[in-house]
């Protein structure tokens, strides 16, 4: 009898043992492969959403030129088809690379897609479309969150590789990681005439040369010096229905007074040329200054060339003054961008007669290729499923990359 | 013991179990769990490197052109390093043989695409095809073929907000002059008078004619219809003169916007007479005007009648059969506009005899938006009169396809007979290093 006892205990204790090993065995592989469902829809996810935002245009179609909160959130170019992204609506979402810049003249902060200095991109926060909004037209609002990564295929990297006279300057175009050989570059360089002109003016020389067999080609300007002129290159490379763009600029001397564009409204067009230190107020500059400023917006031709449009007729016209530390003076000037068709504004700004700037700034981001970053910071997530696209944007060559995370967690045990 | 060695058997049971599970519920690589649309990549790359017809122009050349390496560095630049590709060219074969396609060239930047690849498939035409319509000319094979636009440089529009009747004028030729065997720009109103009469400008057939007016709500008339008894309540009688000669030639009288025949415009003739707004050289018929043409285009007697015939009926939709044929001719104005002018069915049915040939827009509270009438004299037609009651500005697309939605002349699409002038590329990839 007491043998049977301890055959049942023991069978019984050996059996309840057991059988926690086992739930704990196939509760793991259960586990496992629903993480595996979980990460696997994720991508699948990740793949409709980025269709979804590159595949309309968005409600209204043209949101990106107007002021207007889209309602319906979509980057397809609504002139085109397929991968071909606006330029305008790129332009109206808020940069999470830049630190936003406050303008105490305006009292607004601007979504801040700067390349380096002297190449500017600077949007009014009232005129851009925040990340919440975006998510919450896409419907993903407090479920996943999202980076969208536009950045341009080809790199066009300039670099000064000569002192005093004659200028080089070298260009190397890459793609992702792979050269381009025996690729033809346009390029247009601009260099700011001195003279005794109020308002300065620039000259440009457009010429073409290709890539040599490490993707790097030379470019020399035997009248201009390197460090006493002030001046600009726009390189367009092109290749086998590649499209990349690489700029650079120089000052006559390590100026911190400078023009800095600010697009004020998309709607109107208009944008405003501030002083630079004025942006930075209430700052450490107690001094006055004075800037005086020459605006010229260029479009790209299909050669490879720029072509000069007039800017729209305005109180202050393309030319005109900003001074900063005097209560009476003009706080900034206003340009208004003649049309809807990616450009380039150029602002060449004089201090005195042996100092000279110029500053860019891209109407719609293609004519520069300044990238895109949008969204939330992916890092630190526990899963991010990313997928890619090439688009087009501005007939610019881009990847589209989103990176897309659960919020929800996994609600599982491991 | 025997229970011990009975728990024994099914821990053995449960194990088993458990091994032959973990076996078949093989969990897929880590790869496949978060996939990049491969597909989706190639088919974008495609696209992107067609962008300018690159990659088009590439594909059509010989297999030792030095094009084919710039495809390839292209194709390295564009996409990620860790993405391996092969990009096929095959061309498309039309002879009819049990062959579809036949290999051209590849280019890849490995041996092997990996454990898992996907891939895309474009269709490129060679630069050297061109596409060719040719349409039917109406009155080629039949009788007519006579379009009249009035240009008339002596007569002023009204309704038209924005536009002059010239630039309407010429829309409509560009527009429609493919369509007619006898397009003519009807420049004055001595023109236009010579045509009331019958005789021919230029050796056109005047009978069985279009004749479009680009005035708007005014109509032109020539200085010798300036007297009585054409001015008879205000030019009314003019417009029932019209609508004789409409139905005489058998003509199609088309109104492009707004209240037919409300106004009639000379600018030498009418110099003193100003529209009651303003505009000289115009004389205001009223809503008599469309009344009287009607009774000349049914050949009744003319009678004044200034009751108004017109509804404002606001947004409506082009009928269905339009809606069709901007299709297949390829002109498309918005299928939604606004009526002001609609014609009410219930003044039309004091004519019997006038039925309604085509509904540009379809029907709305009893009224016609925008058709074709046609006037029947026993089993044939004796004129008709296109009247859009739209309000301004005038989309002369609307005319133009309403004319045509009528007439429906055929379209000719060229065959498509050019050899090797369809190549197939296909760009595969596979990812490259891990699992």
């Amino acid at each position: 009898m007491a043998g049977s006892t301890i055959d049942h205990l023991v069978s019984v204790t050996v059996f309840l043992g057991a059988i926690l090993i086992f739930i704990s065995l196939f509760n793991q592989t259960i586990q496992t492969a629903i993480l595996y469902q979980r990460h696997r829809y994720l991508a699948t996810k990740c793949s409709d959403l980025l269709d979804n935002m590159l595949l309309n245009p968005g409600i209204p179609e043209d949101w990106g030129k107007s002021n207007v909160t889209p309602y319906g959130f979509g980057l397809q170019d609504p002139e085109f088809t397929q991968y071909r992204l606006s330029p305008f609506s790129l332009m109206r979402l808020i940069s999470s690379s830049g630190e936003p810049v406050y303008y105490p003249r305006t009292g607004k902060y601007y979504s801040n897609i700067t390349m380096g200095w002297g190449n500017f991109l600077l949007v009014s926060f009232t005129e851009s479309v925040n990340y919440s909004t975006v998510a919450k037209l896409l419907g993903v609002n407090g479920s996943y969150g999202f980076q969208l990564k536009v950045t341009p295929l080809v790199t066009v990297s300039i670099s000064k590789v000569s002192t005093g006279t004659p200028l080089k300057l070298a260009i190397k175009v890459a793609g992702s990681g792979f050269p381009l050989i025996n690729a033809p570059i346009s390029y247009c360089f601009l260099i700011i005439e001195k003279g005794d002109k109020q308002y300065p003016s620039f000259r440009v020389i457009s010429n073409m040369t290709y890539t040599g067999a490490t993707g790097e080609a030379l470019v020399t300007f035997s009248d201009v010096h390197g460090e006493n002129d002030s001046y600009a290159l726009i390189a367009y490379a092109h290749f086998s229905g590649l499209i990349g763009v690489g700029y650079y600029n120089h000052v006559t001397v390590s100026l911190d007074e400078y023009i800095v564009p600010f697009v004020d409204s998309f709607e109107d067009k208009r944008v405003i040329l501030a002083h630079s230190w004025a942006v930075h107020e209430p700052g450490d500059k107690t001094s006055q200054s004075e800037l005086k400023y020459n605006a010229t917006f260029v479009l790209l031709a299909e050669d490879f060339t720029l072509r000069e449009m007039p800017l729209e007729g305005n109180a202050t016209g393309s030319v005109g003054h900003v001074v900063y530390g005097q209560g009476s003076e003009k706080d900034y000037g206003v340009v208004t961008i003649p049309t809807y068709n990616p450009g380039i504004l150029i602002v060449t700004y004089r201090k005195s007669a042996t100092e000279y700037g110029v500053v860019l700034m891209p109407w719609g981001i293609s004519s520069m290729a300044f990238p895109i970053v949008f969204g939330d910071d992916p890092s630190g997530k526990e899963w991010v499923a990313t997928d890619i696209r090439q688009v087009i944007v501005g007939n610019v060559a881009y990847q589209a990359i989103l990176a897309l995370w659960s919020l929800e967690g996994y609600s599982v045990v491991g | 013991m025997m229970r011990t060695i009975e728990i024994l058997l099914v821990i053995i049971i449960i194990t088993a179990a458990f091994i032959i599970s973990s076996f078949f519920a093989v969990l897929p690589i880590p790869r496949r769990v978060s996939p990049l649309n491969l597909r989706r990549i190639a088919l974008t790359t495609l696209q992107m490197l067609d962008v300018d017809h690159d990659l088009s122009e590439i594909v059509f050349k010989p297999e030792d052109d030095p094009a084919w390496g710039e495809l390839q560095i292209a194709l390295s630049a564009s996409l990620p390093p860790n993405i391996v590709y092969n990009l096929t060219v095959y061309e498309v074969l039309s002879t009819g043989g049990p062959e579809l396609y036949r290999f051209i060239k590849s280019i890849s930047n490995a041996e092997s695409l990996g454990i898992g690849s996907d891939a895309a498939s474009y269709l490129v035409a060679s630069s050297n095809v061109t596409f060719n319509v040719i349409p039917e000319k109406i009155g080629e094979s039949g009788v007519g073929g006579t379009l009249y636009i009035l240009n008339c440089s002596d007569a002023r529009g009204w309704w038209i907000t924005g536009y002059t009747a010239q630039s309407l004028a010429q829309d409509l030729y560009n527009l429609l002059s493919p369509y007619f065997k006898t397009p003519i720009m009807v420049n004055n109103t001595d023109q236009f008078a010579r045509i009331l009469r019958g005789e021919a400008l230029s050796g056109e057939t005047v009978q069985n004619a279009v004749v479009i007016n680009t005035f708007g709500e005014a109509v032109p008339i020539p200085s010798e219809y300036c007297k009585s008894p054409y001015w008879n309540n205000n030019y009314t009688y003019y417009c029932h003169f019209l609508g004789n000669m409409t139905r005489l030639y058998n003509w199609t009288w088309a109104s492009i916007v707004g209240y037919p025949f409300y106004y009639v415009s000379n600018t030498a003739s009418l110099k003193d007479d100003q529209n009651s707004w303003g505009i000289w050289g115009m004389n205001r018929t009223g809503q008599a005007g469309v009344t009287a043409f009607l009774q000349g285009l049914t050949n009744k007697e003319y009678s004044y009648d200034s009751g108004s015939i017109i509804s404002d009926v606001g947004v409506v939709t082009l009928s269905s059969q339009v809606l069709e044929n901007c299709n297949y001719y390829g002109i498309y104005p918005s299928p939604y506009q606004t009526s002001t002018r609609a014609i009410q069915k219930s003044k039309l049915s004091t004519y019997t005899n006038l039925t309604v040939g085509l509904l540009i827009f379809d029907e709305k509270s009893q009224c016609y938006p925008g058709a074709l009438y046609n006037h029947w004299n026993g089993g044939r037609i004796e004129g008709s009169l296109l009247a859009l009651g739209l309000t301004r500005t005038p989309d002369v697309r609307l005319t133009a396809v309403g004319l045509l939605s009528y007439y429906k002349p055929r379209l000719y699409r060229s065959e498509y007979t050019a050899s090797n002038a369809t190549r197939l590329v296909v760009l595969q990839l596979g990812q490259a290093g891990g699992v």
